[in-house]
């Protein structure tokens, strides 16, 4: 049973290694621990005014 | 933290007055243009307690629509300018000391009128600046003119005049004839000798824009530039071949009948005689001389012929050459060959260089015109005479009343010959003065806002600036001129104000007028170069005349009426309507503008062209709106269409020189027509449209003298341009090579094309100077220095750089003066990559610069930048700049290197072609 | 919620560095760091590209995850931002980046490791909006000035793009519509997964 295990383990150990994973996440994230951010403005407003800002300043005219 | 509790900020104004605050006071924007290229881009400053404090994008501005380049995405750090020089300083036994403004300007006065005094007002030099605003610059103009000498120019010498003159002399004016913008429309983008993603990047937006609509860009350049990269068909051309490559192109479309018969019948003179010079440029002989195979060259022609409109490109790989004015020409012939011109998506989209240098030439900082190319014979003094307010005979007195020259047999004024370019200020001072047509040598020079290291001839300017008496230095910064020689004494430097310090109107490369607004005070001790201008006026007892009709207040010549007097002036190239309160308008009304036609649609300027491009014909009450695409006859000259200029007479051996079945919608006249004076209105009988007074004015005048405007007035009310409409000549025949012709650099690797394709003989007088050409290529170097060298621009810098050197933000960014080599000549001569190497030039001159083995230049060929400067042959000059001057970057000028040779018009210099050798230093 | 993304888009990009003199002029970010800079591939010969690179702001950052003293958070528009006072030094997410983006600066007499600087998408950090620690710190917060990076709004060519990632992904579909060719959203598989 044991060596069962460890040769699937080997085999998918083997079989990951032939192509190449686009996940560079090794391991979960922890809690953040510094000062919590706040933002003076209301999320869905600062989304409207970005996104007019986008349009304003970014595209082609 | 915001400044007020959220809940008390409206929605509708909350990204306004969510400013950051990190002091108390209120933050005002301000509008300016970028001063580091011609593109013209919009700056907006934010200012706080008068200190700099943030730049946002322009994002209303019609160029730039907010972007910017490295450069102009640093200018703020003007406003920390802690490499400036701070107050006027003089060397006295070798060490800098401060002095005041009224003890330079007193020292530096008095010996100038002693000079003056014994040696006449020709020895002493007024190098002026692209960096002025047009204000300055026609201010600048003015002042060498009330001096009493001609001895006055500026950078276009050394960046367009080739252009300006190989142009003008083809179709009437010499400037870029549509812009930026209209490139968006352009289905083939012909870019040669220029590399606009380093020199002009904000012009790649329109570029790629245009690609992205179906444009082909086609480059052809000695190096694969980063503009190449960006290429559909990129072609590597040997340096100074540029004619027989064109003249290649155009044999393929007269092989092929893919010329434009219609539009040379009615537009173009002379394309005969092009013909039979084309026909020599067989593919063979082409991909002889220019190393391009037939191929490429017949691709090049066939994309241009099949994607019209198409626009040319060129920069300084054309016009910096011996050749210059005839590059510039051979181009204007293939757009008229294919019938690109007067059309938008067309034309001839000429990259002017330094943010005013199209302004600077305009307002004549030359040494061979007076503001608005009135030249400078009896009549054009005669009209700034009038225009200025002042008695000419007390300008003709205030010149050298010697003759040294003859015109038709008999002597002439020094107020009437070319003075010495820029170019040659050098051999000014170092020639035998029996063969200077002037009293003396130079014996005083004034290097206003210019950097020596952006011309040739290193060493010898080095000799020429310790053989002077005095040398004076006006600049926001203390320049290599201020350490590039071993003077002791008498240097003075003086502190200009940045265009940022300031405000006025500025000209950018595609004939726009645009208005800067004041962003902060002038820093440190620094004052605006008009305020220098009225001081050196008033120490030489001119003042009142200089500004008789201009308000001073507190030592400052109020710029709206310097423009004011301009546009009293400026008739021959149309600056007559741009009135500071039309500008001004403009600049609060950015957003009004089309962003491809640059036509305001609707508000307070519906209907004008952004900048009221030259020319603006009239007084600013025609409101005429600009004229954005140059001889563009579909639509009326009221509403900024032209024709081809009629420059050149009427007639030349018994052919029309006027257009034929060809004018501008509306025009009453309905074929070609000559300039227009008073005596052809009163023939055509529209003499009485004129009011009384405007008839008073105009009577015996022309559209370019009548002060009124009426005779302009009345040519365009009838649909007519006051210029005339006549043809573009395909050949200048008062120029040295009437068809332009193929002659090898004067320091040529290709000995076996000397014979076939010499260049000029030596002459004895020009500009006032012994000019060298046959004597230098009859010797051969190329044995000894067998690789070409040429030179150009990097991203980063600008001009001789010692600006933005001493800006960290883009000096971290290239830290080592390079040369790019290609990978074989560097393993041939045992060069590694990022090592020192020597290169030496066959005039003597050596620098010591880091190699950067690349293909981006081909075998046999190097490329260094021309920015770099505070190194000389090895050493750094840290040392002698005045203390926490010295820019953060410093190395080796390749203009050390770069040799003699100047163009047969204008006297350009030549830095695209010249030999050297690398060695492992 | 937006969710904010950079583009940099290659066939536009002319490495002109405006978006690295940009990012210096809004934060006066020191000599020697350097949020943002333009990476050239096949310098010189056909075929020559470059990209702008910063900070992503990566979805499950990779920094996030590997940082021992947990300085990293998600902003609710995808911001990836963190906390100098907590923030040690230590390197590990210069080596889990797959941009590269963290930068140090060097401190003291034997040039230590000082605390990990990097792009924020000019959206300050942990401390209260606009104040001078957080310009102190950080640099400029335009998103809460309702702007967007200036280094995006600066570009010569329109080649680099930030804003909400929707947004940006259709104005360049459009560009690629209209000149044809392949959309190439350089980094954003590696970087996004939303």
């Amino acid at each position: 049973m044991m060596k069962k295990i460890i040769s699937i383990v080997f085999a998918t150990f083997i079989l990951s290694a032939c192509y190449e994973d686009t996940s560079v996440t090794l391991h979960e994230p922890g809690v953040y621990k510094g000062k919590r951010d706040t933002q003076t403005m209301p999320a869905e407003e600062r989304e409207a005014l970005l996104k007019q800002r986008f349009n304003q300043v970014q595209t082609d005219r | 933290m915001s400044l007020l509790p959220t809940a008390m900020i409206n929605k509708a104004d909350a990204a306004q007055r969510r400013q950051h605050s990190y002091d108390e006071g209120e933050i005002t924007k301000k509008r300016s243009v970028c001063t580091h290229c011609s593109v013209g881009c919009g700056v907006v400053a934010e200012v706080q307690n008068g200190v700099w404090i943030g730049q946002e994008p322009s994002f209303d501005h019609p160029f730039n629509l907010g972007s910017h380049c490295a450069k102009g995405a640093s200018v703020r750090e003007h406003g920390h300018g802690d490499k400036r020089l701070k107050y006027p300083m003089k060397k006295v036994a070798g060490e800098w000391q401060r002095i005041s403004w009224d003890q330079a300007i007193d020292e530096i006065g008095d010996q100038m009128l002693a000079i003056r005094e014994s040696a006449g007002p020709d020895s002493v030099y007024w190098l002026g600046s692209a960096k002025f605003n047009n204000e300055q610059a026609y201010l600048f103009r003015k002042f060498a003119a009330f001096w009493g000498s001609n001895n006055v120019d500026h950078q276009a010498r050394i960046c367009h005049s080739t252009t300006v003159a190989g142009v003008a002399n083809t179709w009437g004016f010499g400037a870029m004839t549509n812009s930026y913008n209209d490139i968006h429309n352009s289905k083939c983008i012909f870019i040669i000798g220029a590399n606009p993603a380093e020199a002009h990047p904000v012009s790649l937006q329109h570029i790629l824009r245009g690609k992205e609509r179906g444009g082909k860009v086609i480059v052809v350049d000695p190096r694969f530039s980063r503009t190449a990269a960006h290429a559909d068909h990129y072609i590597r051309i040997r340096p100074g071949a540029d004619i027989p490559f064109v003249w290649g192109m155009i044999w393929h479309m007269f092989q092929n009948g893919w010329e434009d018969e219609q539009f040379i019948n009615q537009r173009v003179y002379g394309m005969d005689e092009i013909r039979a010079e084309v026909a020599k440029w067989t593919p063979d002989e082409v991909e002889r001389v220019t190393g391009v195979k037939e191929a490429d060259v017949f691709q090049a022609a066939k994309t241009m012929y099949e994607h019209k409109p198409g626009t040319v490109v060129w920069c300084m790989g054309i016009t910096q050459h011996t050749v210059g004015n005839s590059n510039t020409r051979a181009l204007c012939i293939l757009q008229l060959v294919l019938g690109n011109m007067g059309v938008s998506g067309g034309g001839t989209n000429i990259f002017r260089g330094h943010d005013n240098v199209q302004g600077a030439t305009d307002f004549g900082v030359t040494s061979n015109s007076l503001p608005g190319y009135y030249g400078l014979s009896q009549d054009a003094w005669e009209h700034w005479a009038r225009v200025w307010d002042v008695d000419y005979n007390w300008i003709a007195s205030q010149f050298d009343q010697a003759s040294y020259e003859e015109l038709n047999g008999s002597p002439v004024s020094p107020m009437f010959t070319n003075g010495i370019t820029v170019s040659r200020w050098i051999d000014g001072v170092l020639e035998d003065p029996e063969n200077i047509t002037q009293k003396d040598i130079l014996r005083a020079m004034v290097l206003w806002g210019h950097a020596p290291n952006s011309q040739t001839r290193g060493p010898e300017m080095k000799a020429a600036m310790e053989k002077l008496d005095l040398l004076v230095i006006v600049d926001p910064f203390p320049t290599v001129s201020a350490v590039m020689n071993d003077r002791q004494d008498n240097v003075y430097l003086l502190p200009a104000a940045t265009q940022f310090e300031t405000y006025g109107s500025l000209t950018s490369s595609n004939r726009s007028v645009q208005w800067r607004e004041q962003i902060m005070a002038p820093l440190f001790e620094s004052l605006p170069d008009h305020n220098i201008i009225y001081r050196f006026a008033e120490k030489f007892g001119f003042a009142d005349q200089l500004c008789k009709h201009i308000a001073v207040n507190d030592g400052e010549p109020l710029i709206e009426d310097i423009t004011r007097e301009y546009n009293r002036g400026m008739w021959a190239c149309g600056y007559t309507g741009q009135t500071p309160e039309r500008l001004k308008l403009q600049l609060a009304n950015l957003h009004t503008f089309n962003k491809t036609t640059l036509k305001a649609e609707g508000g307070p300027c519906d209907g004008e062209f952004y900048g009221l491009p030259w020319p603006c014909w009239g007084t600013a009450e025609m409101k005429h709106p600009g004229t954005h695409i140059l001889y563009d006859t579909s639509i009326p000259v009221a509403e900024g269409g032209s024709p081809f200029r009629a420059r050149f007479g009427v007639e030349r051996e018994g052919q029309n020189l006027l257009a034929e079945g060809s004018w501008t919608a509306g025009s009453e006249i309905e074929d070609g027509y000559p300039e227009f004076t008073s005596d052809m209105l009163k023939e055509l009988g529209w003499w009485n449209d004129l009011t009384a007074e405007e008839k008073a004015e105009a009577e015996g005048k022309n559209w370019k003298t009548d002060l009124s405007g009426g005779i302009q007035r009345v040519a365009i009310k009838h649909g007519c341009a006051p210029y005339g409409n006549a043809k573009a000549r395909a050949i200048v025949w008062q120029f040295p090579d009437p068809v332009p012709i193929h002659r090898e650099p004067l320091y040529t690797p290709r000995r076996d094309l000397v014979a076939e394709y010499p260049t000029y003989e030596d002459r004895r007088n020009f500009y006032r100077l012994p000019t060298r050409y046959g004597s230098i290529q009859a010797q051969d170097f190329s044995q000894e220095f067998p690789l070409i060298m040429t030179s150009g621009r990097l991203v980063e810098y600008e001009g001789g750089g010692e600006e933005t050197r001493s800006n960290p933000w883009l000096a971290e960014l290239q830290q080592d003066m390079f040369i790019e080599i290609n990978p074989a000549d560097a393993n041939n001569a045992g060069i590694r990559d990022g090592r020192q190497v020597w290169v030496e030039g066959p005039e003597g001159g050596a620098v010591k610069v880091m190699a950067m083995v690349t293909p981006r230049v081909e075998r046999g060929v190097v490329f260094m930048p021309f920015h770099f400067g505070g190194h000389y042959q090895g050493e750094d000059l840290k040392d002698k700049y005045p203390e926490g001057t010295a820019p953060y970057v410093r190395g080796e000028s390749c203009n050390v290197v770069f040799t003699y040779g100047y163009d047969s018009v204008t006297a350009m210099q030549e830095t695209k072609v010249s030999l050297c050798r690398v060695r492992p230093a | 919620m937006a969710r904010m993304k950079f583009l940099c888009d290659a066939e536009r990009c002319i490495e002109c560095n405006a978006c690295v003199t940009a990012c210096k002029n809004e934060h006066e970010v020191p000599w020697g760091i350097n949020r943002r800079r333009v990476v050239t591939i096949d310098d010189g010969i056909p075929g020559e590209k470059s990209i702008s690179v910063a900070c992503m702001h990566c979805t499950d950052a990779p920094c996030q995850a590997v940082c021992p003293v947990d300085c990293f958070y998600t902003t609710d528009d995808g911001v990836v931002l963190h906390d100098k006072d907590i923030c040690i030094g230590c390197g590990y997410c210069f080596y889990a980046c797959p941009f590269g983006a963290p930068q140090y600066p060097q401190e003291g007499a034997f040039g230590a490791r000082g605390k990990m600087d990097k792009c924020t998408f000019c959206a300050g950090g942990p401390e209260p909006d606009n104040s001078q620690a957080e310009l102190d710190k950080y640099g400029r917060n335009r998103l809460a000035e309702g702007k967007l990076p200036l280094c995006a709004e600066m570009c010569s060519t329109k080649a680099l793009l930030a804003g909400d990632g929707d947004i940006v992904a259709d104005l360049f579909r459009s560009r690629v519509v209209r000149r044809g060719g392949r959309p190439d959203t350089w980094g954003w598989n590696t970087a996004y997964k939303d």
